[in-house]
């Protein structure tokens, strides 16, 4: 089981489009593929058609239930989507709080779900620091760090950058994080200069760029994902080289554990 | 019988052992068994060449010569097999030129002595082209670049030398931009435009584009004293000279600064001139990409041959010269009208190293019409012929044997209008004059002399390859045969003779037409053969003379017919409606629509102004909508506005005004690519001679009536306009 959680210091930057899109795009290359939405927003579930009316998610069966499995939904595109769940104000506020008092929820939640060896979780979260954040972090063994090329994400970077630092780094299970630029426009000055400064500062990581392109949130609209209903155009072509250069990761890290293990067998 | 097709296959092993064995012994130490070998290998070519034998005897030889030669080609022997086929091809036409130096010049009448010796003159020209050809060209250096250290600190400074005169802003902005380019440390890059029309709009142009900007009083000496005022007001190490529209990609100075900085002797580097636009030949003959054209065998080969002789040659652009030793010659040469070739030569002369690396690091537009690529060969004949007369390269100090064979063949090698304009007419004399340039019997002519024309073509096919097509390169000197002709011989008789013409390039042809002022020599050249031939076959039928020295010469009058034919046809001048030609590459592109949508692409070809795009699927996107697109290089990406000229399933997209950043992204994203030029480089197909001649023939026979057709209707059109002209004097 590999833990991708996807972050970002504010919002409104496309992290559910992200986490949604590579949820996709990884079922494509063969993976399983759990795509988890710790945000209250509850969005993640719309890119993957399930109706406005669905009300079941997490955060419920956590106080219900402390099942999740029960959240499970089967979606068309191949993926299993938790999704956060539509709940009152006292029930966010009694889930936090739960999450706060146990640090360690989410592992065990996701534990407890009995997924495959193989499995793919997508963790979507709410912007900047929270429980939420904090969990998810915890557990993650690749971290996507989403930012728009501007001034104000800019400068959010370093926040995110020591979260990533207190709850990542200090773990051997951690694979890597990489930073994603999204909706980048090269034809406006400003965002190509954020663009072109953020790879010279990170020039030892790994950026990925996702080009600002109208067909994004139009497949949205269309209660589908960008890659299948755009594919000609460059943003689902980001995206989905972006997913690879995901694919290539873990498939590497795989490899590695294979013959880590074949190594253990003639030792 | 596989076993021994085998062990031939796979002999190149085999014989690369045995060689080095040879190599290896200390024979090679002592000069005098050096000597002694050369000597003995002599006396035995000598005693070849020169033994007589009879006509059975002769052809016995003549064709196991031959077959030899057939398998030598065919086997992977590499060099060896090369240097084999080139002894047997010495062989064949020495002992053919021993032969008819002793017994076919024994002429019974003045005519025939006339135009006999004056054949046999056109003949020991060739042969001699021919030998120092085979020393030019037998074994390519093929030198690699070598890299620049690490340490930019320790790189040289370089000035970027950009002379121009009359080109239009157009032409020469890319060419600066592009330079501006250069991947290398920007304190130690300097680019400078040397204007001699003196511009107002090309001076606020560098300003604004951090180029500096150089005029002088007058423009004395054209480009050579441009250069050499410019040589006076800068300081760094090295110049590197590009013409004005020869665009320079980002690799060019790391990729040729190396060897400077390993040869401390070394004065110069010369990389290929490549072309993006076909020249008058490919674009008339409508041979471009197919068959080489004369630059692919001067870089492809020529050069790299001179370089193992260190007689690579400075060609006055995409080259870098070392400063000092520049100055010391006192600067670029002013004598000639090739001053790149005799400064090249200067530097020779004082002892300094020339190196050839044959990877092409800038492009260029060719010339686009004959008129002008006439003009532009006369001026090349013309330089060399005045280098032969005041600084033979043969006489004077300072130069190797080897370099001073290799700069002669070049100078000899534009002398080859008068011998040219020999063979083409040599079987008239025969055919309308009765003169008999052969004192010999046909059959014994055929014995001697098609060995000698067959197994020379045969190596010359074998050395050359990829970069000339057989039988092409006769269509490609005979078009210009006649034009080179007279300056030279003006040249050799008063070197200061001639004036500079600057090749404008950049240009359309509006409509298909024929260029008859270039054209009529070689029609009235066409005539007097189709008239030898009719008096032949007259001749023929009537039984009048040998008939065996009839069907030779009317075999000779037949293929000077149709090379004759096809070197007319390249005065028609096909249109050409782009002014600026578009270079065929794949780039990735992406397309962003106004409605905020983008559709990814690659790019199908692009050019100063405009780019084809293929979508990754099937768009409608209607012809006067304006789009962005943009140019990926790596994570670079450029963004352009552009209007889309063409759509559907390939999409044509011009740019309208772009600001200077965005024209210098566009080059940096196009022209200035390191790998633009070097995956078309020498990428015809390998010669074939048999093929090149069924090519060659076809286009002679099958272009011959629609010429004569044009050339009677526009005569008839021009009398009939000016007998008009005369009525309305009247």
């Amino acid at each position: 089981m590999k833990i991708i959680s996807v972050v970002s210091a504010k919002g409104g930057v496309g992290k559910t489009t992200i986490s949604a899109n590579l949820c996709s795009a990884l079922r494509t290359e063969g993976h399983t593929v759990f795509a988890l939405d710790l945000d209250p927003q509850n969005s993640l579930r719309l890119h993957f058609g399930i109706a406005p009316s669905h009300h079941a998610g997490v955060a419920l069966s956590s106080l219900r239930t402390n099942n999740w499995a029960k959240a499970m939904v089967q979606c068309n595109a191949g993926c299993v989507v938790l999704p956060f769940g539509h709940v009152s104000e006292s029930e966010r506020i009694s889930f936090e709080g739960a999450l706060s008092k146990n640090p360690l929820l989410l592992s065990q939640q996701l534990v407890s779900l009995g997924l495959p060896q193989d499995a793919i979780i997508i963790i979507d979260t709410p912007p900047g620091p929270s429980v939420y954040l904090k969990q998810a972090l915890s557990v993650a063994n690749i971290a996507i760090v989403v930012t728009l090329a501007d001034a104000a994400s800019y400068a959010t970077i370093p926040m995110i950058d020591s979260l990533i630092e207190e709850y990542c780094l200090t773990r051997a299970d951690f694979i890597d994080y990489l930073y994603v630029i999204n909706q980048l426009n090269r034809s406006r000055q400003l965002s190509s200069d954020v663009a072109d400064i953020m790879a010279l500062q990170f020039s030892n990581k790994t950026i990925s760029v996702v080009h600002q392109d109208q067909s994004i949130p139009e497949a949205l609209a269309c209660n589908q994902d960008a890659i299948r209903y755009a594919r000609e155009s460059r943003g689902a072509q980001d995206l989905i080289d972006f997913a690879m250069l995901i694919n290539v990761t873990l498939n590497d890290v795989y490899r590695s554990q294979k013959n880590e293990k074949y190594l253990e067998l003639f030792s | 019988m596989r076993n021994i097709l085998n062990y031939f296959l796979n002999s190149s092993s085999i014989l690369k052992r045995i060689g080095n064995h040879i190599l290896d012994l200390r024979i090679w130490k002592y000069r005098i068994a050096t000597y002694s070998i050369a000597l003995f290998g002599v006396i035995a070519m000598f005693i070849v060449i020169s033994t007589p034998l009879t006509l059975s005897e002769q052809a016995i030889f003549a064709i196991l010569a031959f077959s030899i030669a057939l398998v030598i080609r065919t086997l992977p022997w590499g060099q060896a097999g090369i240097i084999l086929m080139i002894v047997i091809s010495l062989m064949m036409s020495l002992r053919y030129m021993y032969w008819r130096l002793t017994s076919s010049v024994d002429f019974d009448t003045a005519l025939d002595a006339f135009l006999g010796w004056g054949l046999v003159l056109a003949e020991i020209y060739a042969l001699i082209v021919l030998i120092l050809g085979y020393v030019q060209t037998a074994m390519p250096l093929k030198r690699n670049a070598v890299m620049m250290p690490e340490d930019q600190t320790s790189w040289p400074t370089v000035d970027v030398l950009i002379p121009t005169y009359n080109e239009d802003l157009d032409v020469v902005r890319l060419t600066i931009l592009a330079a501006l380019s250069m991947d290398w440390p920007s304190d130690k890059l300097r680019i400078y435009l040397l204007d001699d029309g003196r511009r107002e709009e090309f001076r606020e142009f560098c300003h604004e584009v951090g180029a500096k900007y150089l005029t002088r009083e007058n423009n004395h000496h054209n480009k050579a004293g441009n250069l050499n005022a410019a040589l006076s007001q800068i300081d760094g190490e090295y110049v590197a000279i590009f013409d004005c529209d020869h665009i320079p990609t980002r690799s060019f100075l790391q990729l040729s600064m190396g060897w400077f900085l390993k040869d401390p002797k070394l004065a110069m580097v010369q990389t290929p001139h490549f072309f993006f636009s076909p020249d008058p030949f490919e674009k008339n003959l409508d041979t471009y990409r197919i068959v080489p054209n004369e630059g692919e065998l001067f870089y492809g080969l020529v050069q790299d041959g001179n370089d193992l002789w260190n007689a690579s040659f400075f060609c006055g652009s995409c080259a870098v010269l070392k400063r000092e030793p520049l100055m010391e010659i006192g600067g670029i040469a002013i004598e000639t009208v090739t001053e790149d070739a005799h400064t090249a030569l200067k530097l020779s002369r004082k002892g300094y190293n020339l190196a050839y690396l044959a990877v092409p690091q800038a492009a260029g537009l060719a010339t686009e019409s004959l008129s002008r690529h006439v003009v532009q060969r006369i001026r090349w004949a013309r330089g060399m012929a005045q280098i032969f007369r005041v600084d033979n390269p043969l006489l004077g100090r300072g130069l190797t044997i080897w370099q001073r064979l290799c700069y002669a063949n070049a100078m000899l090698h534009f002398f080859y209008g008068l011998p040219r304009l020999v063979f083409l007419t040599a079987p008239l004399a025969y055919l309308l004059m009765g003169a008999e340039v052969f004192s010999s019997t046909a059959i014994m002519v055929v014995a001697y002399a098609l060995p000698h024309i067959a197994v020379a073509s045969m190596t010359n096919s074998k050395i050359q390859g990829r970069f000339r097509h057989s039988f092409w390169s006769e269509v490609y000197e005979t078009a210009l045969a006649w034009y080179i002709f007279l300056p030279v011989t003006l040249a050799m008789i008063n070197p200061k003779f001639g004036a500079f013409n600057a090749t404008s390039k950049g240009g359309i042809v509006e409509k298909e037409y024929v260029d008859w002022k270039l054209a009529r020599p070689y029609i009235f050249l066409l005539a007097l053969n189709l008239i030898g031939f009719l008096a032949g076959l007259i001749k023929l039928a009537a039984n009048d003379g040998t008939a065996g020295t009839l069907v030779i010469n009317l075999v000779w009058v037949t293929y000077n017919i149709i090379v004759i034919s096809a070197s007319a046809n390249v005065a028609k001048e096909t249109r050409q409606l782009r002014s600026t030609p578009r270079v065929n590459a794949s780039l990735p592109a992406t397309i962003l629509l106004a409605n905020g949508k983008t559709i990814v692409c690659e790019t199908s070809d692009f050019s100063r102004n405009g780019l084809g795009l293929k979508p990754l699927t099937a768009v409608e996107i209607p012809v006067g909508e304006q789009i962005w697109v943009s140019i990926f290089r790596g994570d670079k990406e450029a963004v352009l506005p552009g209007t889309v000229s063409k759509g559907g399933k390939s999409i044509g997209v011009l740019f309208g005004n772009l600001s200077v950043e965005q024209q210098r992204e566009l080059t940096q994203m196009t022209f200035c690519r390191a790998d633009n030029w070097v995956n078309a480089w020498g990428q015809a197909a390998k010669d074939a001679p048999l093929r090149s001649l069924r090519e060659v023939l076809t286009y002679g026979v099958f272009n011959l009536a629609p010429l004569l057709r044009d050339a009677i209707r526009d005569t008839y059109l021009v009398i009939r306009a000016r007998s008009n002209r005369i009525k309305l004097k009247a």
